[in-house]
């Protein structure tokens, strides 16, 4: 075990698209990075038993974590994106943690994984917490703090209305509509 | 300098509630991602982006404030989280590029 106490910064930083596919034959939603210059919307295909449509794109980023201590680097193309939870579910574990946390100024945030891999493996707590570290670290925490947790702690996905923090719907110049629950 | 000198010498218009706070630098973009990236503690956050996804964005890397600026109209909604956050929303009818050398003028740059 390291003894470093680390000081993350970003690398490997790569800009993108988050693509949302969906199958229209079992409702499956998966998702993934692409570098393509401009992912085309509606563009379906087959793929064994699934018929795939792109549903949605978002522009996004992924990055690694490196430490300026010990040059470890942290993988994190795992990460999806950040959802901000906006309380929709009463019941929900990340609703009950904004609560509890925000009552202390910190401020949570849930990091989703790639889809469907996500669900059988989430982002591990050691990961999640290195993220937290990070974005404490690059803010006056005596203002506010940040906790990242994981997107397994929502209720029910099919029913969450979090916000994704991604560029969607940043073309136009109006904003967007609401955006359709992905899940 | 401080949100509440900007707004005085630059004549911006405060949208939702906040405290006011230090600013250092500038940041300039109109993609999230590009803001989760780059910015810095104590920004300033130019945009036109009004959409609500601009405020957990400001508040993950703690913006000093977000100036929507070409006077564009902000919805309540973003407006309404802001406030519950403690971020500042300013509005300026200034364009980006006539604003940033205001910005400039008062001495602040790329923290």
């Amino acid at each position: 075990m390291s003894e470093c106490q680390h000081q993350w910064e970003m690398t490997n930083i790569q800009f993108g698209f988050v693509v949302f596919e969906k199958c229209f034959h079992c409702n499956e939603l998966r998702t993934y990075f692409s570098v393509e210059d401009n992912p085309i919307l509606g563009d379906k295909y087959r793929e064994g038993d699934h018929f795939w449509s792109r549903a949605e794109n978002a522009q996004s980023f992924r990055f690694d974590l490196k430490c300026t201590r010990c040059n470890h680097v942290e993988k994190f193309d795992d990460l999806m994106g950040l959802l901000h939870c906006t309380g929709c579910l009463p019941d929900c574990e990340v609703e009950t943690l904004r609560k509890k946390y925000e009552a202390q100024k910190t401020w949570i945030l849930v990091a989703f994984g790639f889809l469907p891999e996500a669900k059988t493996e989430p982002i591990p707590p050691h990961k999640l917490d290195m993220l937290t570290d990070y974005f404490n670290q690059r803010r006056d925490t005596s203002r506010s703090m940040i906790k990242i947790v994981s997107f397994n702690l929502i209720e029910d996905l099919s029913l969450c209305k979090g916000d994704f923090i991604h560029d969607v719907g940043m073309l136009s110049l109006e904003p967007p509509p609401g955006r359709k629950p992905l899940f | 300098m401080t949100t509440q000198d900007l707004i005085t010498k630059i004549g911006l218009k405060p949208l939702s509630k906040f405290e006011h706070r230090d600013v250092e630098g500038v940041f300039v973009s109109d993609m999230l991602s590009d803001v989760m990236a780059g910015a810095k503690s104590g920004n300033l956050w130019l945009t036109i982006q009004t959409h609500k996804s601009i405020v957990p964005a400001a508040n993950l890397v703690d913006v000093s404030a977000v100036i929507i600026t070409s006077g564009k109209e902000v919805p309540q909604d973003t407006v309404d989280l802001a406030s519950k956050y403690n971020i500042a929303i300013l509005s300026s009818d200034l364009a980006t590029f006539e604003l940033v050398g205001k910005l400039y003028g008062l001495g602040l740059g790329a923290k």
